[in-house]
């Protein structure tokens, strides 16, 4: 008989992002180079506070009426009503016709977990599609709340490019109604989005199947070093299914703000114009009210304190053209860094082509070394990336481009040679 | 955007959403910042005031701020924390927590039987204790009645399918007997391999403020352990019973000393740092988990915790728990800490003495003992419906008062109003 029932209790594999900082930490190598988690880092190899966000932390913290006392469970109105304006912008319909409920979350994950238990309550027999491939997490925060999931294709590998008419062949043989998580833009693994015209046709595919759309936005601003920019594809959806569906959208300040460990982010649900007779208030009262519900049940109400340094950058005038400014040194620096890695890469000869590597935006480069290739960059170079060989090019700079080139370059001959 | 399509049935399914109810606790701070009249007083939410009404930043936690803010290396870096929280927060808070609160986990940290994760303050502890009991161990919990009104809504939304309340109070004072009967009287019986859970509010009674006596807590304990009950401590407010962090963690004492039990089920501490640190908007707290002595077990249920909290929210927020960090392990700091403390509950029970001077009540009564930031006024929800809209002195429904609330300039007032309430003026 067991002593416990715990021991019933199963040992799961490591995370596999969290768990490449660990190993990285026990690397006692002089040189070591992590491109694994997303996380931008200066030319030095050191985390960035924006200037932004320096000068918005002193606003905060030398306002006379800065203390610790609890946020509303919908979170802080600073951070919620400038996040949506941010993103569905300052002219859009949808708000100034008072239809999106926003509440603050823990981040993108903590919009997404929202979403996840939120269409759980309310429509758990419609199947969510996952891009093919997606974010590592995706899958288990849908998952862990009964939803199933289903992938659409997204990447074709042999062209690196992306699959669009299969694309549109699964949004039309999805049942109706079932529900898209699409990348907002810098798509999280391939760094590959679709062209303005790729994305007027997949949402009038979505449309035209009542489809129910997930943005999933976790780096504005990161793809084109213009936030409105990297916005389109959003606002796009807004207009394209403004009178079709609801539009659910997960907002994350990890990456754009800089405060990654401080947790800010937004979950918004924008509704549709209504049909005559329904109250769209009265509606939006209601879904937030569920989405409260959710929070108290979790962690009472969301942290205060990030919250109130993004809200001071999104809605003070001179703090947030100073991001604007920060998020073109963060995304220049990162091209600069395809650039020299490709280089790099084509200076020593290295079997394949590389140019994907600059075609790709975003913070990450699906860089198509295969998982050998990746577990030998690690164990002979101490170069660290995830196994399906996404490399956060955000982790270069340029004291190390060039170990890394050569490391990609004896493990992709390694490999090359020993095939014959 | 010329032509306007019909809305299709499915999409407007949406509108078929009901309101939840706004929570009973903060719904009410809605009302109160909307009331018009000059006189209000908001006594419902549990957080410290100073007797100037102000909500202040504790002066060991404001000089924490300031070591912060001139340490570069302790402010440049904003990067996830870890998973289970920052590596720093885990040390100094298990440290506090298992060799200085309650001396008696020492033990344990040494054969390595806790599993720890920094979470979103108690709240958080308790979703993610819910979660990993509801998804292996059990579904049924037993829940005090009355108790902090959040409690059935966190078990049930993360997985707990029967929640059973057991009775703690009969006519305002404590009723252990008719609790442990209950216990015992179960229709379906707890087990060793099919047992149930049941929280303990580790001192300060939520709402009642009322807490069993320490033979009181060896009966209960001794109940528990028999029936094979898996104790879920909820520990938040630590400090704010009599002044002393480390005095108020009797019960974590108590139930840790392995001479006479042992949890085969594992026991749970979920703790908080809101009150007792004033970080109540950060969400500084944690999860405790004290395995059996099993080599094989702890490992996997850090792993199933990192699960849950990946899929709620990646990891936990930096900022209140690099403050924490800074308090706990600044020997200075951590002295000023527990004089701020100290200085808290002598504050509230000064109110409470005026209070009890004002008015002869039941409430006030030695038997009665109560603890805490709250006062449990015995009101009826009439009662504190005519508080509330004929002299906009806002309770909690339940008739729990916060009494940090109170100063001098409104103790009068709100104590002529009680009063004219019960004697139905």
């Amino acid at each position: 008989m067991s002593r416990t029932i715990f021991n019933n209790v199963e040992l799961l594999p490591p995370d596999a992002l969290f768990n490449i900082k660990k190993r990285l930490t026990d690397d006692s190598r002089p040189v070591k180079v992590d491109l694994g988690i997303g996380a931008y880092r200066d030319d030095s190899g050191k985390p960035w506070v924006l200037p932004s966000v320096r000068e918005a932390e002193r606003l905060v913290r030398e306002d006379p009426s800065y203390n610790h006392e609890y946020l509303s469970i919908t979170g802080f109105t600073g951070l919620t009503d400038g996040a949506a304006k941010v993103l569905l912008g300052e002219e859009s319909a949808a708000l100034k016709e008072g239809r999106v409920a926003s509440v603050q979350s823990l981040s993108g994950t903590g919009a997404l977990h929202l979403a996840a238990k939120f269409l759980s309550k309310t429509c758990p027999e419609k199947s969510v599609y996952l891009s093919e491939p997606t974010w590592a997490n995706h899958k288990a925060i849908f998952e862990s709340q009964g939803l199933q999931t289903a992938t659409y294709p997204y990447w074709n590998a042999a062209t690196k490019s992306l699959d669009l008419e299969k694309y549109l062949e699964a949004i039309y043989s999805a049942s109706r109604g079932s529900i898209f998580v699409l990348h907002a833009c810098a798509h999280n693994p391939t760094g590959l989005d679709p062209t303005e015209q790729q994305w007027t046709k997949i949402l009038d595919a979505m449309a035209a199947n009542d489809h129910i759309v997930l943005f999933d936005s976790a780096y504005q601003g990161f793809a084109s070093g213009n936030l409105d920019k990297d916005a389109f594809a959003v606002r796009l959806g807004l207009q394209k299914l403004a009178t079709v569906s609801p539009i659910l959208v997960c907002q994350s300040f990890a990456k754009n703000v800089g405060m990654y460990g401080e947790r800010v982010g937004a979950f918004h649900v924008v509704l549709p114009v209504p049909e005559t007779g329904v109250e769209v208030q009265n509606v939006k009262a209601a879904v937030t009210s569920q989405l409260a519900k959710i929070t108290r049940s979790e962690l009472s109400n969301p942290p205060a304190y990030g919250a109130k340094v993004v809200s001071q950058v999104l809605n003070n005038k001179e703090l947030r053209a100073q991001w604007y400014r920060d998020m073109e040194t963060m995304s220049s620096r990162i091209q600069k860094m395809r650039h020299a890695l490709r280089d790099h890469l084509v200076a020593l000869k290295t079997p394949g082509n590389w140019d994907h590597i600059v075609q790709q935006i975003g913070m990450f480069s699906y860089t198509g070394l295969s998982s050998e290739m990746v577990q030998r960059l690690e164990k002979e170079h101490a170069v660290y990336l995830v196994s399906s060989g996404r490399a956060s090019i955000a982790g270069l700079n340029s004291g190390n481009v060039e170990h890394v080139a050569r490391a990609i370059h004896e493990v992709v001959t390694y490999y090359s040679n020993s095939k014959f | 955007m010329s032509v306007v399509r019909r809305l299709s049935s499915k999409a407007s399914s949406i509108y078929n959403i009901p309101r939840a109810p706004p929570d009973r606790i903060l719904g009410l701070t809605e009302r109160f910042n909307s009331d018009q009249n000059p006189l209000k007083v908001n006594l419902t939410v549990g957080i410290y005031k100073d007797e100037n009404g102000q909500v202040t930043t504790l002066p060991s936690v404001a000089r924490a701020q300031t070591v912060l803010d001139q340490h570069e290396e302790l402010n440049t870096d904003l990067s996830y924390l870890p998973i289970s929280g920052s590596a720093d927060f885990q040390s100094n808070v298990l440290q506090f927590l298992f060799r200085e609160s309650a001396p008696q986990g020492a033990q344990y940290l040494d054969e390595d039987r806790i599993s720890f994760i920094q979470t979103l303050s108690g709240t958080g502890a308790l979703a993610v204790a819910s979660k990993l009991l509801s998804l292996f161990v059990t579904k049924t919990a037993w829940v005090p009645d009355p108790s902090w009104a959040n409690h059935c809504n966190v078990l049930q939304n993360n997985g707990f399918k029967d929640i059973r309340p057991y009775p703690y109070l009969k006519n305002g004072s404590l009723n252990v007997e008719q609790w442990l009967q209950e216990l015992q009287n179960a229709p379906v019986a707890s087990s060793q391999s099919n047992p149930q859970c049941i929280i303990l509010h580790a001192c300060c009674h939520n709402p009642s403020g009322i807490d069993p006596s320490s033979e009181q807590w060896t009966e209960i304990l001794d109940t528990i352990h028999d029936l094979n009950l898996i104790p879920i401590i909820d520990m938040a407010y630590q400090g704010m019973d009599t002044g002393d962090l480390y005095k108020d963690a009797y019960l974590l004492r108590m139930s840790l000393d392995s001479q006479r039990y042992c949890w085969p089920n594992g026991l749970f501490l979920c703790q908080s740092f809101a009150k007792n640190m004033g970080l109540y908007g950060e969400r500084v707290g944690s999860l405790s988990v004290v395995t059996p002595p099993d080599m094989t077990l702890k490992p996997n249920i850090d792993s199933q915790l990192k699960k849950i909290v990946r899929g709620f929210y990646s990891s936990p927020p930096g900022y209140g728990s690099r403050v924490a960090n800074v308090v706990l392990s600044t020997s200075e700091l951590k002295t000023q800490w527990f004089e701020d403390v100290k200085k808290m509950h002598s504050r509230l029970q000064s109110v409470r003495t005026k209070m009890a001077e004002r008015l002869n009540w039941n409430c006030f009564s030695e038997i009665n003992g109560q603890h805490g930031m709250f006062l449990y006024t015995g009101l009826s929800p009439s009662q504190v419906g005519i508080l509330r809209e004929n002299h906009s002195v806002y309770l909690n429904s339940d008739g729990r008062l916060s009494l940090s609330g109170l100063n001098s300039s409104n103790i009068d007032y709100v104590c002529d109003c009680m009063q004219k309430v019960t004697d139905g003026a």
